[in-house]
């Protein structure tokens, strides 16, 4: 899969035409074949652009409001990113009209090893579905399948399970890297961080590190795409993807099949309800 | 002054290892998720003191907590009264493993902050209670840098005790404080000692060489140094910094960062106050109480992260304070190099 | 309360610790002020007895309460938990308990998923007009949390009872 001469054409002529003040893409990282995103200003630079199975950062973490502000932004997006983009548009983080995407069907990207990663392998929507131009093949949909972690943490017991997520919960140094990297966290002060709030916990500690992890994966549900920024920003190495995969499942199963940022105009699973919503959990 | 050397070999060295953890509390690299991080071990199964160069986490979480106890308080109709927390683990005697030179050089470099204005008694019984085992690194990793900041081939004071890897298979285990010194005295049985130090810092001297040319980032540091203080409206820091997704790893996983923030944990009006770590990266660093912020904008953070690192603290300690580890390149989300800012910038025009 | 059995009391998530014998759980309850909050109203007027482990917070709506509120309930002094709201269709607020039990079932299974048993957590339709209801629902978790025995995990630092 490599894109990098249509997208470097694709930047070069909207800066021509005056369609963007600024590009958002891929390049290599200069020390390694690893590829970094870069936001380009200016026009001479987009022959840094590359894009290729190993273009995994979610660019749409660049289009939140502080970094792009009126401005007009292109920006390269594969099926998870695209989702997420729909998300940001519906609640009104990014004006469609100030931005000019670049869809691409995307097969799969790889991590640093060089092993396809487990979200491309189970990905149900590979194909961008908001775009102003489509670069490859579109796939089609494919079935949603629940993660394979997921699966296998349900056969485990209450104390296995409790014993495992103690460790992760330990190991999280609340760097908050998650947060950052995480394109539909955008919120200017994060209700965590509040030191007004009787609800905050400043110190870098276990207990904090489970406050900080599952409200944050709970104000998700509903809204994460997987598209893993997270977990490979985060220092530790933590699975995050179990928390946020485990909502997806649960919403999947019980809210009519809603997965994230398919639908124009999508909002996420708790902006919307449904009369047959289970409640047989509730006396 | 002259320390003892002994020569061993990878046995050995196993051995004395296991000897070490089994008589004392033992600190050493422990793989979790794929990263090092240094955990307490009973056996030497558990851990990896020849830890892979990059994945390691700094040493300076046992020195310097992520989020330490610093007193209790309870406030009730008789008055507010302030009481001591418990004894701090970390200031028992203990023996580190597989430290890095450079994350030991950065305990170094923090000593001086921590001995200037107020003396951080906590994180100075700490160290002296600590006996650093630390091990020379064969080659430079992706985005290490050390040998270009205050790298003295034969300095290797900052740590106990140094391993050192000799031509032939052999280990020199060297002490380098009179700490290490009277340890490595009752862990070592007198026979293999060596007596002076010299054929461990000729084999030093011999691998620099090949050590040096394996860096891949070699940088001027007096001449990055004088450029960068002339620079500080350079536009170059926005260009550098625009990547950054102002989280709090770098300053976290850092070995030399030591800016921290208060907080209470409490009911009502009593509870336990926190010294935790804190990041000049981030949004809302130093937020004062009227609401002003200081920082907003990110190039203005990265430029106060860059300068402090590579030109404020020489200034003031007359040592830098980044030791060239490239932990922050490694951990970061985007992978931002603090040695790619500070060369973008130093090598930027000067404005007029 | 149930009398204190001769067996000791353990954490049913981390058994291997020991409760005093002279433990008893905290619930922390939080109902909407229109349909639960009003009907456990109704129950102490009509002088029916339940367990005084109960702490009523009261929200306007039960879509009001984030999951937040369940984390930090846990975190510090609760054992357990009961959120309590109206019948859907009677919401004050028309739809509120709509939105409330989406989130209610998601935050339920993430519990469960990280070790906490389901029975920490637990929701009820309650109306102004169930004042017995609410006394049985009250009975039923606070009976759970006491088979449970006392919340260890991830407690603030200086919550640890």
């Amino acid at each position: 899969m490599d894109y990098s001469n249509q997208i470097r054409d694709i930047a070069a002529k909207l800066f021509a035409e005056g369609k963007i003040d600024v590009f958002v893409g891929y390049r290599m990282s200069g020390f390694d074949d690893n590829q970094v995103p870069v936001v380009i200003t200016d026009p001479k630079e987009t022959s840094v652009l590359v894009f290729t199975e190993k273009s995994v950062f979610n660019l749409t973490n660049y289009l939140k409001a502080d970094h792009t502000r009126n401005k007009k932004v292109g920006v390269v997006v594969k099926g998870c990113d695209s989702r997420s983009l729909n998300l940001l548009l519906t609640e009104s983080q990014v004006k469609r009209d100030k931005l000019y995407i670049v869809g691409v069907a995307c097969e799969g990207v790889v991590d640093d090893k060089g092993n396809k990663m487990q979200n491309c392998m189970e990905c149900f929507i590979p194909d961008a579905v908001v775009f102003d131009e489509m670069l490859g093949k579109p796939q089609g949909k494919k079935d949603y399948i629940v993660n394979a972690d997921i699966t296998e943490l349900a056969t485990k017991g209450l104390i296995e399970r409790g014993k495992y997520f103690e460790e992760i919960f330990e190991n999280c140094i609340r760097c908050n890297a998650c947060r950052h990297s995480c394109p539909l966290c955008y919120c200017a002060k994060c209700c965590i961080d509040q030191e007004t709030s009787t609800l905050y916990n400043g110190t870098n500690t276990s207990s904090s590190a489970f406050h900080a992890l599952m409200t944050w994966s709970l104000h998700l549900a509903g809204r994460c795409v997987d598209c893993r920024n997270c977990e490979k920003a985060c220092p530790s190495h933590l699975p995050l993807h179990l928390l946020h995969k485990q909502n997806e499942k649960v919403i999947y199963e019980n809210f009519q099949n809603h997965l994230a940022g398919v639908e124009e105009g999508d909002r996420g699973a708790f902006y919307k309800y449904s009369l047959k919503d289970p409640d047989d959990f509730i006396m | 002054m002259s320390f003892s050397t002994f020569v061993t070999d990878k046995a050995g060295l196993q051995k004395l290892f296991e000897a070490i953890i089994s008589k004392h509390e033992t600190y050493a690299p422990v793989e979790k998720f794929g990263k090092y991080d240094y955990k307490k071990v009973s056996s030497l199964k558990e851990c990896d003191p020849d830890s892979p160069i990059a994945m390691t986490m700094s040493v300076k979480p046992l020195f310097f907590p992520r989020s330490s106890k610093i007193m209790k308080y309870e406030s009730n109709s008789a008055g507010t009264s302030v009481s001591e927390t418990e004894d701090d683990h970390l200031a028992v005697p203990r023996v580190i493993l597989g430290v890095k030179h450079c994350d030991a050089r950065g305990l170094q470099v923090l000593e001086a902050v921590n001995k200037w204005d107020y003396i951080d008694s906590d994180f100075l019984k700490r160290r002296a209670d600590t006996v650093i085992f630390s091990s020379r690194c064969d080659k430079a990793d992706t985005h290490c840098f050390c040998t270009s900041l205050d790298y003295d081939v034969e300095n290797l004071d900052a740590m106990d005790v140094a391993l050192v890897n000799g031509s032939g298979g052999k280990i020199y285990v060297q002490a380098r404080s009179e700490k290490g010194e009277n340890f490595l005295k009752e862990s070592l049985d007198q026979q293999s000692a060596v007596g002076s130090q010299q054929p461990a810092m000729d084999d030093i001297k011999k691998q620099y060489e090949a050590f040096a040319a394996s860096f891949r980032l070699k940088m001027d540091y007096k001449d990055v140094n004088e450029k960068m203080s002339k620079r500080f409206n350079s536009p170059a820091f926005e260009e550098a910094s625009r990547n950054c997704v102002s989280c709090n790893t770098c300053a976290f996983i850092c070995p030399t960062c030591h800016c921290f923030k208060i907080s209470d944990v409490k009911i009502k009006d009593t509870g336990v106050r926190y010294k935790s770590y804190d990041s000049c990266n981030n949004v809302y660093f130093t937020l004062e109480a009227g609401g002003h912020n200081p920082r907003p904008a990110k190039y203005r953070r990265w430029r106060q992260r860059s300068m402090h690192k590579f030109v404020f603290y020489k200034e003031r300690f007359g040592v830098n304070l980044c030791v060239g580890c490239g932990h922050c390149a490694i951990s970061c989300p985007v992978n931002i190099s603090i040695f790619d800012v500070v060369n973008h910038v130093a090598s930027s025009p000067l404005e007029s | 309360m149930e009398a204190e059995s001769k067996d000791k009391i353990v954490s049913i998530e981390k058994p291997e610790l020991i409760a005093p014998p002279d433990w008893k759980p905290v619930i922390m309850g939080i109902l909407c002020n229109w349909c639960s909050y009003a009907g456990s109203d109704l129950t102490g007027t009509s002088r029916t007895q339940y367990p005084p482990n109960i702490r009523i917070i009261r929200v306007p709506c039960s879509s009001r309460v984030d999951p937040w509120f369940i984390i930090k309930a846990l975190q510090t002094t609760a054992d357990g938990v009961l959120i309590s709201g109206c019948h859907p269709g009677d919401c004050h607020y028309i739809s509120g308990n709509y939105y409330a039990r989406r989130r209610f079932l998601v935050t339920k299974e993430l519990l469960k998923m990280v070790g906490f048993h389901e029975h920490r957590v637990q929701f009820s339709w309650v109306s102004a007009a169930e004042g017995a209801k609410f006394a049985q629902v009250v009975k039923k978790v606070t009976d759970d949390v006491v088979k449970l025995g006392p919340l260890h995990l991830y407690k603030k630092e200086n919550f640890n009872r």
